[in-house]
Parts: structure tokens; sequence; C-alpha cells
């Protein structure tokens, strides 16, 4: 009879195997069991004796029952399911694509997020700006001083014009004004003719629509209705003190919508532009429509009578390059960009064989259409992004901001676009999945006998790819070689593509 | 799986061991010398290629002899065919696990 001991090493021996086939899959598992437990048998009956213990027998059992650790592990891992190549997950072109539709939607939420660049987002346009044309005395060489007497625009809107259809006139000056505690401060008011807004074509947040009679009509700017009046919704119609009379709240003007001479912190509109106390102004009128005035350009000289008879000189300058929104300067960046881009990257995307069976018609398609998407995406992160850097700091002034977004959308611009050609370029054409494994061919002396360069292949077997280390006039640009289907037994079974079993 | 597989010299052994008449794992082991945790994986490679086939003894005949059934591999047609090419690539192949019938002469 065994002794005790022989069968407790014998048991022991049992429920490793037992233990371990708990890491063999589940349909091979009992039969796994059975072979082991069968082998056990017969190795403990060779290797033991028939009474007794044998330490050395059991090492050598022990010794044994180890490889059914290592077989077991064997099996597991061909049951796995096999692990897609990293080119087509890490370097897929859905992976690619969704990456950047994420980084327009985060670039986007900051946008969002930071007031200023909100505020832009959603500032309205001017009506017709390009027929709104700014008029200044000829005697003065910028547009930011007052130029315009009252008396001049009130000369200029009742006579009968033959180039304007419309005119308004506004006059900053420093007001007290009242605020919602009754709390008196000076604000950079501009008493305007009571046509201004409707000129410009901007609109009034919480207008009430009603005719204020012959009172005067205050419209709060953004920042003035959020630090005065704390923000309140309902503050259309309220009855302000400003200088020595009252007006009524007449609306909210949009944030960042005034494009016009002169910091303003409130506009009065009076309701008789007669009204409007004398002192220098601006002008701004509205260009009738005609195919002669189109030929005259965004500036030009004019001459008008003045009050006293007399003729004088007047500049016009067209409102289009004030109320040049950021899509303009991004634009001009991405123009820029554009440009700057052949001298940072060869343009072509390789020499792909048009005759191969395997790139047929949609899958060229799909891989424009790759390329199409991925500078789509791009452009909104590069406007977003190039917003975001400009008007992260709040205090920033508006030209400051245009330099950063100009500079800031021309760089990543540019190394975006660069990176969307070179990203193309190192893709498989048939898959879209990112190329890997490069290595090293030919040698650098040997230039003129043959070529030298990279080769990366497609790790899903559709070919390789042979970037020349010096472009030659025989080897200029990449090229593609896609291989036939006696190379699919090389990628269908990834175990026989290496050197051995073991 | 194709026959023209080149297989270490390893692996070879364990066909060449199979073919000779070595035609369970224990079996195997001890004619190669191999430890079972190369054996055992081994012979599921082999298998899994096609180059050996399994087949479990008759209960019956386990039976009458009063121990477990035993699990016997057997060459296939590619596994012959796999095991031509690995004896020209290992000649010593064959000297080193001779046939059971050689053995016995």
């Amino acid at each position: 009879m065994r002794p005790r001991l022989a069968l407790a090493c014998h048991l022991f021996c049992l429920g490793s195997i037992r233990c371990v086939s708990l890491l063999v899959p589940g349909y091979q598992r009992e039969e796994w069991w059975r072979e082991w437990r069968s082998e056990l048998w017969h190795v403990r009956q060779a290797c033991a004796p028939e009474r007794g213990i044998s330490w050395a027998a059991e090492h050598e059992v022990a010794r044994f029952c180890l490889g059914a650790f290592q077989d077991a592990l064997c099996l597991r891992r061909h049951a796995a399911p096999r692990r897609i190549p990293h080119a087509t997950t890490m370097g897929s072109a859905m992976q690619c694509i969704l990456l950047l539709a994420g980084l327009a939607a985060i670039s986007y939420g900051i946008a969002l997020l930071l007031p200023g660049v909100s505020a832009i987002l959603h500032s309205p346009h001017y009506r017709d700006a390009q027929n709104l044309m700014l008029i200044r005395d000829a005697k003065y060489s910028g547009d930011s001083i007052p130029t315009i007497s009252t008396e001049q625009y009130q000369l200029w809107n009742l006579r009968r014009q033959e180039i304007f259809d419309g005119f308004s006139y506004y006059r900053v000056a420093f007001e007290s004004v009242l605020n919602a505690k009754n709390v008196k401060a000076e604000r950079r008011i501009a008493v305007a003719s009571p046509n201004l807004f409707a000129l410009l074509g901007l609109p009034i947040r919480f207008a009430s629509g009603e005719a204020q009679g012959e009172m005067p009509q205050l419209i709060l700017s953004n920042e003035m209705w959020k630090n005065e009046f704390g923000g309140d919704p309902h503050i259309s119609g309220r009855l302000v003190r400003v200088g020595q009379r009252d007006a009524i709240v007449g609306g909210v003007a949009p944030a960042e919508s005034w494009r016009l001479p002169g910091k303003v912190d409130a506009w009065l509109l009076e309701p008789d532009a007669a009204g409007i106390a004398d002192g220098m102004g601006f002008v701004v009128a509205h260009l009738k429509a005609s195919p002669l005035h189109a030929q005259w350009g965004r500036s030009w000289h004019m001459s008008a009578p003045k009050p006293d008879g007399s003729l004088d000189d007047f500049f016009c300058v067209s409102l289009t390059e004030r109320t040049r929104g950021c899509g303009d300067v991004f634009l001009f960046a991405v123009l820029l960009a554009c440009l700057a881009l052949p001298a940072t990257t060869s343009l072509p995307l390789g020499e792909y064989r048009l005759s191969s069976r395997k790139l047929s018609w949609p899958k060229r398609l799909r891989r424009w259409c790759f390329l199409g998407s991925k500078i789509a995406l791009l452009l909104p992160i590069v406007y977003f992004v190039s917003l975001d850097l400009a008007h992260l700091r709040a205090t920033l002034d508006p030209i400051s901001s245009e330099y950063i977004q100009l500079v800031s959308s021309f760089s990543i611009c540019l190394f975006g676009l660069r990176w969307a050609l070179r990203d193309q370029r190192q893709r498989c054409p048939v898959c879209l999945g990112k190329l890997t494994h490069p290595a090293r061919v030919g040698q650098p002396s040997r230039t003129f006998l043959a070529w030298n360069g990279t080769e990366l292949i497609c790790v899903s077997g559709h070919g390789l790819l042979h970037v020349p280390e010096m472009p030659t006039s025989w080897f200029s640009t990449q090229r593609w070689l896609y291989l036939d289907s006696s190379w699919e037994v090389l990628f269908a079974e990834p175990s026989l593509a290496s050197a051995s079993y073991f | 799986m194709a026959a023209e597989a080149k297989l270490s010299h390893t692996a070879a052994m364990i066909l060449q061991a199979v073919n000779a008449g070595w035609v369970y794992g224990f079996s195997i082991m001890e004619m190669t010398g191999l430890p079972s945790g190369t054996v055992y994986p081994a012979m599921r490679r082999l298998e899994r290629d096609e180059l050996i086939r399994s087949q479990w003894e008759q209960q019956s005949i386990a039976d009458a002899e009063q121990r477990p059934p035993r699990k016997y591999y057997k060459l296939t047609r590619a596994g012959k065919l796999t095991l031509e090419s690995s004896r020209r690539r290992y000649p010593l192949l064959a000297k080193l696990i001779p046939s059971q019938e050689e053995e016995r002469v």
C-alpha cells in the first residue's frame, strides 16, 4: 500500500493540475484535464517506487506538473482573440478623424467659456457694411477724431441727397449716469441721431419695440448693462438719469458689436436730431446702391457744402475694414499658410500605381475623402484655438488680439496642413492604416546605382512604401508597392511569420 | 496548413519521435529528453497546424490493463511531408531518434 505521504503528494499534484486547468479555455478544459491526469498517472508509475516514497521521484513528478502550467498558458494564448495590429487601431483613419473632431469640440467649448471669444462668435454683422461710409473732414488724417459738426450733419440730413440715402450722427461726451444703486458715475455716452442702430443694422437686445415719445432712448453697452445694472433682463423701459435729463432704457447693444470710432458705454438716441447739442462728432452715411458707386472703391474724396455755403473737402471711408470679423483674419492666415506650405513639406502624396487590382475606385475616393475630412476638421480647430489664444486675457487691446490671432492661426494652420499631408503619405492607400516597421534600405554611397531610403510596411499586408532618403531624378518621391496574393500567407498566420515554433 | 512550413529543431524532434512510434506525451518526453513544458505546448501547435492528430485510446483496452486511457498522436500526410523536409534540414534527426523497430534490431 502506498504510504499516506505519497498519496498526499499525488493528490497535491492532481489538485495543482486541476487548478491550472482553469487557465485552459472552457471548451478544451475537460480533455486537457483528462490527458494530464492520465499522463500524471503514467509518470508516477514510471518514476515512483512500488513501495515507500522517493523524493527524487517526487521531484521528477513535480517538474512534470510544472509543464502543465506552460501548456495551459499556451492554449490560452492561442484561444485568445487575435490582437488587432497596432496600425489598424492606433493609426486607423476613424480614430484620427475622431481625435480631430474631439479637438475641434474642445477648442469650441473653450471658446464658449471665454467671454471675449463667445461675444465675438455671437456678435452681429453690420448690414451692408461696404456701403456704410464714415465721413470725416479731409483735413484730418485719422478717423478717430471727431471732425464733423452737428450743424454740418443737420445740413446734410435736410438736403436732398444724390449719393447717400441715410445719415446718422453721434457725438461722444462724458455724462453722469445714475446706475441701479442710484450711484452717479461719469460714463462715455454717445449722443446720437435716432436712426444710428437702424442704419448700422445692429440689433438691440431686450428692446420693447414700443415708441418712447419725446424722451431720449438710452441703449446700454453690454459691459455697462452687466456692471451698472447687474445684467437685469427687464431693464428695458426703466427711467435713467443721464446728465441733466431723463432717458428711458431702450435695450442693450450686443457685446463686441460697436466698431465705430470712440469707446462708448451707452448711446443716447435723441428723438429729434436737432436736439443734439453743438459740437464735433462722427457721421455715418449709407451709400445709394449704384454700379457707379461700386466703382469708387472703399474710400474716396467728395466736396460738399458747409453751413456757411462754401465747399469743403471730405473723405469717405467704407466701414468694411472696421467691421471685419475674426473670420477675415483667419482666412488671411490660412491663405498665408497655404502659400508657405510647399516650403515646409512636399505636396505630392507619392506615386501609386492606378492599375492595381487592390485599389478600387471607392477606395481611392475614400482616401481623398479622408484627407479632405482631416483638413475640414483642422480648419475649425485652427480658428477656435487662435481665437482662444487671442482672447485668453480680457485686458488685451483689440489690435494685439488681432496680431495674436493672425500669428497663431498661421502657425497652427501651417503645422496642421503639414501634418495632414505627412500623415496621409504614411498611410496605406488601401486600408488607410498607419504604416509601421520602418527599415533602412540601401546605402547612401550607392545612391547612383540603387535607391536608398526607408521602407515601411502595411501590417495588413497591402504593400510596402519606399521613401527615398535623397530625392533623385529617377526616384524623386515616395513609391507604393502593392503586394500580390502570394504574400497573403505571411499576414494571414502571424505565428508562422515568426522564425520558429519556440 | 502549408506543408512547407519550416520547423525548429525541437519541433522536428517531436515530429520525428511521433513518427518513430513514441505516440504519447510522456514517451516523447523520455525519448527526446525535453521537459513537459516544451513537449506538450509544441504538440498543441503541431496539432493545430495539422501536422499531427490525436486520438484517445479505447477505454476497454485501458480498463483491461488497469490504467487510465492515453491520448495517442499520429502524423498526418502534411506532417510526413514536413518531416521529410525537416530531415533534409536536420540530417542527424533520424539518428537521434530512430524508429522503435530499428531500436529493437
